[in-house]
């Protein structure tokens, strides 16, 4: 019993930051129609980051977590402006594809020049000691994973749908030529919307560190299970990424139980391509009406 | 010409003299080899890429499945290679039918995204099954390639075998991209709705092409268990995908000479800036990024914009174009343009829609519609602006389901018709704003009509049957009378998106009439065109209608409505107001005041269309 809860503990901590991920997908993808494939790499990046701030700066981990959100804004400009906003202007969908596979093995090559390729350890802010409630052993950090994914999400989920650059968010999603018309500055939206997606990924970086090690090469496989995450929950939902999320990241933790360590990365495939055979917009996806 | 064309083909044999002239095994062996393999995954893989305009960022994983099922085949069942090959490539083509069916069924990025999974998957399959694979150890007893008589693809003469082969995977490939294929999958990387509407299946080709592509990498896949003689996991990384997406990119895309030049440099470059290894990434990196920014169509288009630039210095006259030729739908020599679409029973409707209803959300874009339409007959379809014109347009062409009622045409039910079964079924459009192939020149864009011709297949394609080729000669002298029909034939070579909007228009007709149609949906056609344009037009549309075909014409240009109708039915709401021939409708009072608001009977120069 106390080794399901654990187990339940872990898949959420883990299913959390594939929706942070996947969140950040679904702001880019419903402003721009496209979606970072150097996500998994700019949570690296965050992680390092916060790591450098932490036994360089000695700042305390709340500053580490700033410090990797600060790079994160960076790293959104840098994407808009090098992938995104001259890949659409050539009017193919690979080309931002593309653009930003690039940028990703970019950046992994540079983290590999810059803090080496060894896996590196992150403590912990509340320690890696875990408290034991009611025989359960909890991990304090799985719990701050959880809780502050859950805040992110739910105040930008706020923001979304409150203030008046959230809403501008959505009018650009729902139709360009019109938000344009109406005022909206849809470039510096769009830009915002990248900015976003990328702190989301560099402070999910911070998040998970104490529960990984960090390395350069610790996000391809958290970015590319994010993509299932999001494709499973509908590409253009916040919502259903935090319940692929949550589901990617237990069915991950009961493979891994109770089949074979070895396969703990396979559920998110197998569960991308069912959801693509059988509901292909998403969990929460809608279908769209092709305008002629 | 005709020895000059067989000296090209010899040439192609020139490279086979490599390693005569040198043994240097780094030369023929780890680089020439290397290349030929590179070049057969990035030509499949230019198929997805260039002519699909998806991305494939798993091509390792498909390169890894044609590796293994080769050497597991030959060490674990002793199989012969001769045999192991086929399969290995039957085998990646099958997994690329399993990727491809999922991922391909949206438009928008999700192939990309499987195909990175399963890249990760394959490596952690290999890894895992021990029993299958050896695990992380890889396989390493591959025998060695021996003919009967003392002959071997062993060391520099593997080079006989993978040349060869890849300049067969490469003909091959020309040959699909220069079929009609080839044309399906441009039309629908340009124009999606477009190209079903023309009759192109995307669904079948998208994944078709994926399963071609898949098919590539496992033959090279099967070559490449030889370089080596081994096989591991750490081969198939997701660096390896990117680097024949680099490969590709940077080549040039729907270039032959371009995928090989791109594999040649893939292969090269990391060893000529070996001291650079550390930095392999980031250099490969920037050098992608710089290529689709810089020069988007790759090392190749340096060549093309040599030789353009000096076959422009060298003729400079224009072609000669010759309006003299009467334009009745029957050129002088070759096929008529228009078949007559064969006679139905005579009263007979052809087309009729009951209680047709779309709702987007709590709109009744059309509500309950009635229409019906006879063989040979002219039908405007007139209202104001958002009366929901278009969207019966849309409808009856398969762009959008109804939310209830029926769609009738031929016998056929097409209420959940997709549009190239509604294209199959003999209806064909054109759109509002024109919607043409823009890359593909203007006679391609009339063969993507003649899509429905075509009955060779895929095995047809690659031998270049004769009877493909007549299949295709056939096609081009149909295009080429429907384009004088229609008065394009002499620029018929010319980019479509180059032409002028009065062109555009009769293109999309030309495209609309070759598929044989027996009605066709003329979605405002005489928009935007000068008078005399509109005269051709009107002139155009009596052609169809003698052939017998059904005309269901959207515009609010009155004069021409009311010159070509034989009846006309007008929409408000979404729901019909009136119907009969031009006269009686002239004079209806609710059609009046649908359009002008007062009681003032509508003046036949009106151009309706604006509320007042």
């Amino acid at each position: 019993m106390s080794d399901l809860a654990q187990l339940i503990l872990s898949g959420v901590a883990l299913g959390m930051i594939y929706a942070l991920l996947a969140f950040g997908y679904s702001v880019t993808f419903s402003t721009s129609r496209t979606i970072n494939f150097a996500q998994g790499e700019f949570l690296m990046v965050g992680a390092l980051v916060g790591l450098a701030m932490e036994t360089k700066l000695h700042l305390p981990y709340l500053g580490a977590t700033v410090g990797a959100a600060i790079a994160g804004v960076f790293l959104g400009l840098l994407l808009e402006y090098a992938a995104i906003r001259r890949a659409l202007r050539t009017g193919s969908t690979a080309t931002w594809i593309l653009a930003t596979v690039a940028l990703g093995i970019i950046l992994r090559n540079a983290a590999e020049r810059i803090w080496g390729t060894d896996d590196l350890p992150f403590p912990a802010p509340f320690g890696s000691d875990p408290l034991i409630v009611g025989g359960v052993r909890i991990l304090p950090q799985e719990i701050l994973v959880i809780v502050v994914a859950a805040l992110i999400m739910g105040a930008l989920e706020l923001f979304r749908r409150r203030s008046a650059y959230g809403k501008a968010i959505t009018a650009v999603a729902a139709d360009k030529d019109a938000a344009a018309l109406m005022g909206i500055n849809v470039g510096r939206v769009m830009t915002l919307s990248f900015v976003i997606s990328s702190v989301l990924a560099a402070v999910a970086g911070v998040l998970v560190a104490p529960l990984t090690l960090v390395s350069p090469t610790m996000g391809t496989l958290l970015g590319t299970k994010a993509y299932a995450v999001a494709i499973i929950g509908g590409l253009q939902s916040g919502v259903g990424g935090v319940v692929g999320g949550l589901l990617l990241g237990l069915t991950e933790q009961f493979t891994a139980r109770y089949i074979s360590t070895g396969f703990k990365d396979t559920p998110g495939f197998v569960l991308l391509i069912l959801i693509l055979l059988v509901k292909p917009s998403g969990l929460f996806g809608k279908r769209t009406v092709r305008k002629v | 010409m005709v020895i000059l064309r067989r000296l090209r083909w010899a040439l192609l044999l020139l490279p086979l003299l490599v390693p005569l002239i040198t043994s240097n095994e780094y030369i023929v062996h780890s680089v020439l080899v290397k290349a030929c393999v590179y070049a057969i995954v990035v030509a499949g893989l230019d198929l997805v890429v260039g002519y699909n305009g998806d991305v494939s960022v798993g091509h390792a994983g498909l390169f890894a499945v044609g590796a293994y099922t080769a050497a597991i085949l030959m060490t674990k069942l002793g199989m012969s290679y001769w045999l192991a090959l086929p399969l290995a490539v039957a085998l990646t083509a099958l997994v690329g039918v399993g990727l491809g069916i999922p991922s391909l069924r949206l438009q928008g990025p999700y192939l990309a995204v499987t195909t990175i999974a399963f890249g990760m998957i394959i490596q952690t399959f290999i890894n895992e099954s021990v029993w299958l694979t050896e695990g992380s150890q890889g396989i390493q007893n591959i025998p060695a390639l021996r003919l009967p008589g003392g002959l071997d693809f062993e060391g520099n003469h593997l080079f006989y075998l993978a040349y060869p082969v890849m300049m067969l995977a490469l003909i091959a490939a020309h040959r699909v991209v220069r079929s009609y294929w080839g044309r399906a999958f441009l039309a629908l990387k340009a124009n999606p709705i477009a190209a079903e509407c023309s009759g192109v299946n995307r669904y079948r080709y998208k994944v078709s092409a994926f399963v071609l592509s898949a098919a590539f990498a496992g033959l090279a896949g099967a070559l490449f268990v030889h370089i080596d003689k081994y096989v591991g996991p750490t081969t198939f990384s997701l660096q390896l995908s990117i680097l024949f997406l680099i490969a590709l990119i940077f080549g040039g895309l729907r270039s032959i000479a371009g995928n090989v030049i791109g594999a040649v440099l893939v292969v090269v470059l990391p060893d000529v800036f070996n001291r650079f290894a550390d930095y392999q990434l980031l250099v490969f990196g920037l050098l992608l990024l710089a290529t689709l920014y810089l020069l988007p169509g790759g090392l190749v288009s340096l060549w093309h914009v040599a030789t353009t630039a000096m076959a422009r210095r060298s003729s400079a006259v224009p072609p000669v174009v010759d309006r003299s030729r009467a334009r009745s739908g029957v050129p002088r020599d070759g096929p008529p343009a228009i078949v007559p679409p064969t006679a139905g029973a005579g009263n007979e409707a052809l087309l009729e829609t009951e209680e047709l209803t779309i709702a987007f959300g709590g709109l009744v874009a059309v509500n309950k519609l009635r229409l019906s339409l006879r063989r040979g007959e002219v039908r405007a379809l007139i209202g104001p602006n958002g009366s929901g014109k278009s969207t019966t347009v849309n409808l009856l062409s398969g762009v959008y389901r109804p939310t209830s009622g029926h769609v009738k045409f031929a016998g056929h039910i097409l209420d959940r018709a997709k549009p190239n079964d509604v294209s199959q079924a003999g209806i064909a459009r054109t759109f509002q704003n024109p919607a043409l192939f823009g890359e593909m020149s203007i006679l391609e864009n009339v063969l993507v009509g003649l899509h429905h011709t075509f009955r060779v297949g895929l095995i047809g394609i690659v031998l270049h049957t004769p009877g493909a080729r007549r299949e295709e000669a056939r096609a081009v002298a149909r295009a080429r009378a429907l384009l004088e029909l229609v008065d394009l034939d002499a620029i018929a070579d010319h980019r479509a998106d180059s032409i002028a909007y009065g062109q555009q228009r009769r293109l999309e007709i030309a495209r609309a009439l070759a598929q044989d149609p027996r009605l066709i949906l003329l979605d405002e056609p005489a928009a935007g065109l000068t008078s005399g344009e509109i005269d051709e037009l009107q002139h155009l549309v009596e052609v169809m209608r003698d052939a017998g075909i059904a005309v269901l014409l959207i515009e609010h240009h009155m004069d021409f409505v009311m010159a070509v109708s034989d009846r006309v039915t007008v929409l408000d709401f979404g729901q019909q107001i009136a119907e009969g021939t031009p006269a009686e409708v002239q004079r209806d009072e609710r059609v009046i005041r649908a359009y002008l608001g007062t009681e003032e009977p509508l003046d036949a120069t009106t151009e309706g269309g604006a509320r007042a």
